[in-house]
């Protein structure tokens, strides 16, 4: 079993009450932002499709515990009008010259074929491979969509180097993914389509879950140091660290509300960034903080936060270590190395 | 063989050492990492603060004791491990944890050498069988990961640590993380938390500065300190905070080991009124459970401050004891009331020494006769005879000269039933005066047959008036009877008699003080007590109790509340342990002094370290000292 039934139970009853109210645009949302491409500093063009979103979240098994972005999802998409407004607004973005990164998100699963049919699927593709400006296209999907086919269905479309599948393994750790996040998949499936991945040709990207509820910040970065060194001796040469941020309506934003879970400190992330940068120089390490310094995102005292965020900033872009070297003198230090500690000993 | 070994009790509070050493280390300090200086910390974690890859296969976290290197040879183990822990935290839901925490136990109970690990106990386990198979090995430590979320709901709390601390043996240690107010250790440590870390010193030095006296303070405004941390420029907040955290453990400590914890309590609970609360609702409702753990041969003051100290274990155990140990003398016929005295003994003050000079007017014979019980709050009733031993001899309080309800009602209760115990044909003489006195005589009055003179209704027990009228009441009953009635008797084997039966049990002063007694040696001196000019017993004047030589037990070893049966003919060293005592009499208090019997025959009296009802909970360590053994 790859999930608890009575944690998926728990899940579905609150992504039940949140999912009524969700609003029904079907606005194409796009933007541009600086990017750490693999040849260098660039930028990124991230789309985010108005497909009817990930069927994992929509399932009985009720998604995700930390994950709210179905709620942003329409719940009938339209493909006609999302094609138009993606070609449009793809063409727009592009300057001659320019080293883009075509980020295509859905909130879900790009290569599941209920979110975004194979026709449609090869139409975004064939549009984007017409730019030379674009060197890297990167889509996010579930393991189990990643299957011979749908790789097939890719490599007719595109030049597959260019492909980087994004997968959000959150942990290589079953227990974690099974009794703190129910992500549904564990480590094996990410294995198999990683490999599928490699096999085609394409390069995979590796999302992985800084402090997921339950597990102690103390634990959480053991987990991600232990997760980043199987996903490198597995050959994942991207991998980006998110710290958690509380999406509403779902599980997790329940029990930060009653105050029993602390967002991360960004101490922690610098410390990760260190720590994975030092063992491991030729891996893309991207860690952007989602809400960095508010409650909701990963924060330390107030005082440094800015700052800090800052940093991460400019080492995800540079990949340079000598970016977080600054000394950070924060009274808040100690402060957040006994929270480790004690949050550690508490566990609550 | 657990890590710890009590070396005193006092309620559920007690003084842990490790087993081989007995070095001392609970109440203890816990620093979260590796201090500047390990004075006045129990042990620390020894372990990275945060994980890197170099120390990641041996990072598992480690507690290690902070014990002299002289005695490390000795020891059982030298760090407690943290190796396993329940995968949810406390506020995951019921069901989740559920099954989750089975398997915790079951792989809690595969590691190995168990009784180096640190056991997790949340709240709602608290009562589960699940964990007897835990309680059953050598797990020393437990953490009580989730306790301070009772810390607003007093009764829970109470009522959770009581069972608790009840049906834990007293050699497992508990460990409650996590930011404490140091104005709490004293409470907590009466409730059975033995170790506290010092991670809110680290909390507060950014937002707060606090101090012992009275919790947390801002920093912008807080009572000044003149420590050397707080002098220096700059300050050193968080080596203030550290220095208030350890201060405060060892004022516990030091009250522990004089024997004042209680009265440390009754202080401290006032700045925190939800711990009043919980102070009076576990006096009420688990009372017993903490008179059975309470000392009663003690030399401390008790300073009885407010509403808590009527329910204070050591008085409630003493009134129990009057009520079931005191029997009057078969040779007493008139008994005097008496009002108490600021001045303790009793029989020292003036008011006393008045009353007895009025007594004595119907001659000396008449203290054959007499029994004068002394009425008062907290006590109730102190028979004289009694007046001389803890806390009979130690107590204090503010006298308001107004009686509450509740102890008009406990006296008046008591005070019926010690009545209950004289022959039918006693009188007696009421020497009390003032509304609350006259509320309990009444009370008496509806409950007893005996007949009562008042001589002291008018005036004050010392006026003139009722002096006169005192010495009359006892002139004239003496007369009703006739001298040859009675048998005359030593009003030291009186008192002998009655401390013996009060601290071994009714009927046993009779079976050892008969004959000719006599003492020889006056306070401040320990009295020795002969039997037919043999030393059998002495009385210790610091405490008022008494010490038996075993060879003359013998006699009252069957009907005695204070044995010990011992797997052995003779006891080799100077201490009991645990798997040496087959049975302890669950009346054994600690620091009682306990009959080691083998096969019925006593071979040695001991001092108990720990209740009765702990020492069949033991399974290693010591639980009594020799005192004396038979030659």
């Amino acid at each position: 079993m790859k999930i608890n039934p009575d944690f998926a139970n728990t899940i579905r009853e609150i992504r039940g009450k949140a999912l009524g109210e969700r609003s029904h645009s079907r606005k194409v949302v796009h933007w541009v932002e600086d990017h750490r491409l693999r040849s260098g500093p660039g930028k990124a063009i991230v789309f985010i499709l108005p497909t009817k979103g990930c069927s994992w979240a929509l399932s009985k098994s009720g998604g995700c515990s930390i994950c709210g972005y179905i709620y942003d999802n329409p719940q009938e998409p339209n493909f006609e009008n999302m094609m138009k407004a993606f070609k449009e607004k793809l063409h727009d973005s592009i300057k001659d010259g320019g080293n883009y990164s075509l980020k295509l998100f859905t909130s879900g699963s790009f290569l599941d074929i209920s979110e975004i049919p194979e026709e449609i699927q090869k139409e975004i593709l064939e549009e984007a491979s017409q730019y030379r400006e674009i060197t890297e296209i990167v889509l996010e999907s579930r393991p189990e969509y990643v299957t011979k086919k749908t790789m097939q269905t890719i490599k007719e479309s595109i030049d597959i180097s260019k492909i980087e599948i994004a997968i959000g393994l959150e942990s290589a750790n079953d227990d974690i993914l099974k009794k703190s996040i129910n992500k549904g998949f564990f480590w094996e499936d990410f294995e198999k389509a990683a490999t599928r991945i490699f096999d085609v040709g394409a390069k995979v990207k590796a999302y992985l879950l800084f402090k997921p509820p339950f597990v102690s910040e103390y634990d959480s970065i053991k987990d991600i140091m232990q997760s980043v060194s199987k996903l490198n001796k597995l050959g994942v040469d991207t991998i980006s660290i998110n710290a958690i941020s509380i999406h509403r309506g779902t599980y997790l934003s329940i029990i930060f509300e009653k105050n029993q879970y602390r967002t991360p400190w960004l101490w922690s992330l610098l410390h990760l960034c260190k720590e994975i940068k030092s063992k491991y120089p030729d891996l893309r390490l991207i860690c952007d903080v989602v809400a960095g310094g508010t409650q909701r995102g990963a924060h330390n005292c107030g005082d440094c936060d800015k700052q800090m965020t800052e940093a991460l900033k400019q080492f995800v872009l540079s990949q340079n270590l000598e970016d977080l070297n600054n000394e950070f003198k924060c009274s808040c230090k100690t402060e957040w190395k006994s929270f480790l500690l004690q949050e550690k000993i508490t566990i609550s | 063989m657990r890590f710890f070994q009590p070396l005193s009790q006092f309620g559920f509070g007690r003084i842990l050492a490790e087993t081989r050493t007995h070095y001392p280390l609970s109440p203890g300090l816990i620093s979260i990492e590796k201090p500047e200086s390990l004075e006045g910390y129990s042990a620390h974690f020894d372990s990275t603060l945060v994980p890197n890859y170099s120390s990641y296969d041996s990072s598992e976290i480690k507690l290690l004791w902070n014990l002299p290197d002289a005695k490390k040879e000795k020891i059982l183990h030298e760090a407690n491990q943290l190796s396993l822990q329940p995968f949810y935290p406390s506020y995951a839901s019921e069901k989740l944890r559920i099954e989750d925490y089975d398997t915790y136990l079951k792989e809690f109970l595969s590691l190995s050498r168990i009784g180096e690990q640190s056991f997790y106990l949340p709240i709602d386990q608290f009562e589960s069988e699940k964990i007897d198979g835990i309680l059953e090995t050598d797990c020393s430590l437990i953490i009580l990961n989730d306790l301070s979320k009772l810390f607003t709901n007093q009764r829970k709390l109470a009522e959770k640590m009581s069972n608790l601390r009840t049906r834990l043996s007293p050699d497992i240690g508990l460990y409650l993380p996590g930011s404490v107010s140091p104005a709490l250790y004293s409470f907590l440590t009466y409730i059975g938390i033995d170790f506290f870390d010092n991670s809110i010193a680290y909390q507060v030095s950014k937002n707060g500065y606090f101090l012992t006296e009275d919790g947390v303070f801002p920093i912008d405004s807080h009572p000044p300190c003149y420590c050397s941390q707080c002098i220096s420029t700059p300050k050193n907040i968080f080596r203030h905070n550290e220095t208030v955290l350890k201060n405060a453990l060892a004022r516990v400590n030091f009250a522990l080991r004089n024997g004042t914890l209680r009265s440390l309590v009754e202080q401290d609970i006032h700045r925190n009124i939800t711990f009043a609360a919980t102070l009076r609702h576990l006096d009420t409702k688990f009372g017993e459970l903490l008179r059975r753990r309470t000392p009663i041969i003690s030399s401390t003051k008790v300073k009885c401050l407010g509403e808590e100290s009527l329910n204070r274990p050591v008085v409630s155990e003493f009134r129990e004891r009057v009520k079931e140990r005191f029997r009057p003398h078969s040779s007493s016929r008139i008994i005097i009331l008496l009002p108490c005295s600021a001045r303790k003994p009793y029989t020292m003050s003036r008011s006393h020494i008045m009353f007895r000079n009025a007594i004595k007017k119907a001659g000396s014979s008449i203290f054959s006769m007499l029994s004068e019980l002394i009425v008062t709050s907290p006590l109730s009733v102190v028979p004289r005879e009694l007046e001389n031993i803890y806390p009979a001899r130690f107590y204090d309080i503010p006298v308001a000269g107004s009686w509450s309800e509740k102890e008009i009602e406990i006296t008046s209760n008591l005070l019926s039933n010690v009545l209950s115990h004289y022959q039918e044909d006693c009188i007696i003489i009421n020497h009390l005066h003032g509304s609350g006195y006259e509320d309990i005589i009444e009370r008496v009055r509806e409950k007893s047959s005996l007949e009562v003179i008042d001589t002291s209704y008018k005036a004050p027990p010392t006026s003139h008036q009722s002096l006169q009228e005192l010495s009359e009441a006892v002139v004239n009953t003496k007369e009703r009877f006739s001298l040859n009635q009675t048998e005359k008797v030593n009003s030291n084997t009186k008192k002998i008699q009655a401390i013996a039966d009060f601290q071994y049990g009714p009927g046993t002063g009779k079976r050892i003080f008969h004959g000719k007694i006599k003492l020889k040696g006056r306070y401040p001196r320990s009295p020795q007590i002969f039997r037919d000019d043999k030393h059998i017993a002495t009385m210790h004047a610091s405490t008022g109790y008494l010490s038996l030589f075993p060879a003359y037990t013998k006699e009252v070893s069957e009907i005695s509340l204070n044995k010990l049966d011992f797997g052995a003919d003779y006891v080799s060293g100077s201490n009991i342990y645990a798997p040496g005592c087959l049975k302890a009499d669950t009346h054994i208090l600690p620091e009682d002094e306990v009959f080691v019997l083998y096969e019925n025959d006593v071979i040695a009296t001991a001092r108990a370290l720990v209740s009765g009802e702990d020492m069949n909970k033991m399974t290693s360590g010591k639980v009594a000292e020799i005192k004396k053994k038979k030659r």
